[in-house]
């Protein structure tokens, strides 16, 4: 098989995943983008939130989602600034996975410091953004 | 045949710090046998046979080479089975905790990596967490119809 060939075949087979995850995740961008999270009636409450009024790690992340679809960085920043933090670089990981996928190149998970240090910051933000002094800074807008 | 013991007295043993006994036996001292001057040659050959996996380890993040280069996905796994808790919504870190997870599995079978038990912990994390996300979804669905609604409007008042 030529090498021309092999990058053919392995270009059909691993592109698929970043394809297909990359659709789904446009898909429900778009959703979320023209059906406002802030107006009710729309989505799902979190039970969470209903029923302790904790906010977890993931707090106005859709409202956030929403607003950085609609280029409102300070908006989506009042609403979970470690998403905003965290999805344009998710996005651009994405995008580096496709590219290597795409000309057959290995792609591997990023080293494992990051995967305890990440746990941590969730940890640590979800812990703090509850504390009442500094949810007007870390929490969702009202 | 026995080892003979070192320059210091000590029994000797055969492991890196033989390199530097390579100096003292320019003039091997009186309880040194001769066959002591064939160590030097005979080392750095099973030294290259003993540790294969060193040799043929795959050019990696510029870390040393290990035996086990897919152990990180066993450790992905894991955190990714601990964030679905720490996230209300378990969904979302769920799915690709299990799906590195059955990866991480594989290549414990291929024998790249040595963490089974860390990766079946990561699967099991995920699969609870998934399913404890359907239970909420299909629960706030059927008995709190009420509740379904109320995204933007139950956020508590911040002091």
């Amino acid at each position: 098989m030529t090498a021309e060939a092999r990058t053919r075949e392995r270009t059909r087979r691993d592109v698929a995943a970043p394809a297909v995850l990359g659709a789904i995740v446009a898909g429900a961008t778009a959703y979320v983008a023209l059906v406002d999270p802030n107006s009710p009636g729309h989505y799902l409450t979190c039970p969470l939130l209903l029923l302790t009024g904790l906010e977890c790690p993931g707090c106005g992340a859709l409202r956030a989602t929403h607003d950085l679809a609609h280029l409102d960085l300070a908006g989506a920043w009042s609403m979970n600034p470690l998403w905003v933090v965290l999805a344009p670089t998710l996005v651009l990981m994405w995008g580096w996975w496709m590219a290597r996928a795409w000309t057959g190149r290995p792609v591997r998970p990023l080293p494992v410091p990051v995967a305890w240090v990440g746990l941590g910051v969730l940890v640590v933000f979800g812990v703090l953004r509850n504390v009442p002094a500094l949810s007007g800074w870390l929490g969702p807008a009202a | 045949m026995t080892q003979p013991p070192g320059p210091d007295g000590s029994p000797e043993r055969p492991g890196p710090h033989r390199a530097e006994d390579q100096p003292p036996q320019g003039q091997p001292p009186q309880d040194q046998p001769p066959h002591g001057q064939a160590y030097p040659q005979g080392y750095p050959a099973s030294d290259a046979a003993g540790v294969p996996p060193y040799a043929a380890a795959p050019p990696g993040y510029g870390y040393a080479p290990t035996p086990y280069p897919r152990n990180d996905l066993a450790v992905w796994s894991l955190v990714l089975g601990i964030a679905s808790y720490v996230l209300s919504c378990g969904l979302f870190t769920g799915i690709p905790a299990v799906i590195v997870g059955y990866k991480a599995r594989g290549a414990v079978q291929a024998g790249e990596a040595n963490n089974g038990g860390m990766a079946t912990a990561g699967i099991i994390l995920g699969w609870v967490a998934i399913g404890l996300s359907v239970a909420a979804v299909v629960l706030l669905v059927l008995f709190v119809p009420a509740f379904l609604y109320t995204v933007g409007s139950t956020i508590p008042d911040q002091p």
